[in-house]
């Protein structure tokens, strides 16, 4: 679309370049790299106050960047960021449906302020609403839809302009599983048949494991970033998880593994080297535990080994962290 | 599809949403109608009699008017300044349920978006002064529809500058409860020293007002913008002004632009 950034990403995915943005001299973002080639989704792992609000809200030009360049569908985002927005659907970390409107008044409203003509916003309408399975439910009002119906409601929004980019912040967060299967499988068969590019952040394993490439931030840097399969052979470790019985034990466990890490609940994490370890740990301290646990290598544990903090954690913190994850811009 | 139609279709949208919820929402058009009733029904009926001074012997005001007459045009001006300067909690509703990041990141340029809000809440705050014009023949005022046409302009632009003043303020009250302390608060002591309900009688000089009125009351009335709106909104219905006839209209078209720029440059930085 803009000459300029034509030999940047021919694809048209989503590019990073040296992102790095500070709140108030707080570096929230720091050399952000990364690319999202045309048709491919990422995933965007990290814990909470990583930075991934931040980075998607750049994306979609709601905040400007420090420093580096956004581009999107090839086109800059601080430059010439109408055109960007116009290739770009976002479904938000919080709710931003008009609740006092119905289904369908939602979308007609985001049609008109994409500049839809009519006839292309009645067809676009039809087509989500029956992707995300609401045709039923167009005429009333947000306000009675459950959880799960306003996600699929804001991703049916997110599409209807038929972006080639989609940008979600967690679009499935406090769904049941079968929910959150069935909004993977509306964006998993728009990726097919219209060629989008997905950024996602997410915390389940298994949504981040089904996406081409994933990347993990934490202190605003890009940890590591490659393909599912590829980190959990490079980084992927077994780990013993378990719930000492005693303080005591607990004490002895710390000193026999001083790298042992401190999870949520008492609970100590330690790194598997080989089998003989597992023995020895079972030998030692088999029958003064009251929980034991031992992961293959999966993405779980490669965030843990990254980031020295647990994915799940993040269920049980989500509730506290309600108050920061509801600040505005 | 020509960059005008889409910037177009984009304010219609804006628009259009704070209409439909301006009609959904009951409270609002209650207040819309009950006010004015309760102004110049009640108010208005129950203190004309009152309202010439030669009742009680003395001859102060010389205003061919009665006082209902006088009345309606701030009434006008009541019913407009509640409706845009309480719209600003449409603002404050977007910003907190999340409805504007939707809008941020669609490809409206950030004027257009205020723009629309603006327009949307003036048109709902020119039709609440409309309700009260229906009652014109109660306040014995009689209009010609050339009358009616540049009251129209008039409100629609009086309410556009006070639908941006409101914004303003929403800008720095960031919660709903604050800004409807607020803007109650300044709401009612800016319509009555607007020389609204009260007269600064046209025919005294400086000195003899000076006389009739504490001289801080007649220098707050004069430094109120709301005077010259209710001055020019008098001129057009009623024929009456107390000061130049173009004054009124002048400060409220100016008002309308200067607070919309205002408006604007903090809705670019938030
Ligand atoms: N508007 C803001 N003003 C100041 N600091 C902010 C603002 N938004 C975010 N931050 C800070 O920047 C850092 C990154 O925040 P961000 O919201 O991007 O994290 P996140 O990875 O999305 O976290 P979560 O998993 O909780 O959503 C945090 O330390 C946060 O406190
Ligand atoms: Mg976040």
């Amino acid at each position: 679309m803009v000459a300029e950034n034509k030999g940047i990403e021919p694809g048209g995915g989503i590019v990073l370049d040296g992102i790095s943005h500070a709140y108030s001299g707080r570096k929230a973002l720091d050399n952000v790299s990364l690319t999202v080639p045309r048709g491919e989704s990422m995933a965007l792992l990290g814990p909470n106050g990583a930075g991934k609000s931040t980075l998607l809200n750049i994306l979609c030009g709601l905040i400007r960047p420090d420093a580096g360049r956004a581009i999107v569908a090839g086109v800059d985002v601080s430059k010439h960021s109408s055109e960007a927005r116009q290739n770009i659907g976002v479904v938000f970390q919080d709710d931003s449906l008009d609740d006092r409107l119905s289904a369908w008044e939602n979308l007609e409203f985001h049609g008109l302020v994409y500049g839809m003509d009519k006839p292309s916003r009645a067809r676009r309408i039809d087509e989500v609403l029956a992707l995300v399975e609401l045709s039923e439910w167009a005429e009333n009002p947000v306000r009675t839809f459950s959880g799960g119906m306003k996600r699929r409601l804001e991703i049916a929004r997110a599409l209807m302009h038929e972006p080639r980019i989609l940008i979600l912040d967690e679009p499935t967060v406090g769904l049941d599983a079968q929910t959150r299967a069935k909004i993977w499988s509306y964006l998993n068969q728009q990726r097919r048949e219209r060629d989008l590019s997905v950024f996602v952040t997410t915390h389940y394993i298994e949504e981040a494991e089904s996406c081409e490439a994933i990347c993990v931030i934490d202190h605003g840097k890009v940890q590591v970033q490659g393909p599912p399969a590829d980190l959990k052979a490079r980084y992927g470790t077994s780990l013993i998880r378990c719930l000492p019985r005693s303080p005591e034990v607990r004490q002895k466990l710390l000193e026999k593994y001083p790298e042992a890490q401190r999870l949520s609940g008492d609970r100590l994490g330690i790194v598997v080297r080989d089998q003989a370890m597992i023995d020895a740990f079972l030998s030692e301290f088999g029958s003064s535990l009251k929980e034991i646990l031992i992961d293959e290598p999966s993405l779980e544990t490669v965030f843990l080994a990254i980031t020295g903090r647990e994915m799940r954690e993040r269920d049980e913190v989500n509730s506290k962290a309600r108050g920061k994850r509801n600040k505005r811009i | 599809m020509s960059k005008l139609t889409i910037l177009g279709r984009g304010i219609y949208a804006i628009w259009l949403r704070e209409i439909m919820r301006s009609f959904r929402d009951r409270g609002q058009l209650i207040g819309g109608v009950s006010r004015p009733i309760i102004w110049l029904l009640i108010l208005g009926i129950g203190l004309n009699p009152y309202f010439r001074g030669e009742i009680y012997g003395e001859v102060r005001f010389v205003i061919p008017f009665t006082y209902l007459q006088f009345l309606f045009p701030a009434v006008i001006v009541l019913n407009i300044m509640y409706t845009s300067i309480l719209f600003a909690v449409s603002m404050i509703w977007d910003r907190e349920f999340g409805f504007l990041r939707e809008v941020l990141v669609s490809p409206l340029p950030k004027w257009a978006i205020l723009f629309g809000k603006i327009l949307g809440g003036s048109t709902v705050a020119t039709m609440h002064g409309f309700l009260v014009l229906i009652l014109a023949r109660f306040a014995d005022v009689t209009l010609g529809w050339d009358q009616v046409a540049w009251a129209l302009v008039l409100m629609f632009l009086l309410s556009f500058g006070l639908t941006s003043f409101g914004v303003i303020l929403a800008a720095r009250v960031r919660s709903f409860e604050g800004f409807g302390v607020f803007s109650n608060t300044i709401i009612l002591p800016l319509y009555f020293l607007s020389s609204s309900v009260f007269p600064l009688d046209p025919s005294l000089t400086r000195t003899q007002t000076a006389a009739t009125y504490p001289e801080w009351l007649a220098m707050l009335v004069q430094i109120n913008p709301i005077t010259y709106a209710v001055d020019a909104l008098r001129g057009a219905l009623i024929g009456f002004n107390q000061f130049d006839p173009w004054i009124g209209p002048s400060i409220i078209g100016a008002g309308a632009v200067l607070f919309f720029f205002i408006a604007l440059v903090d809705f670019k930085r938030q």
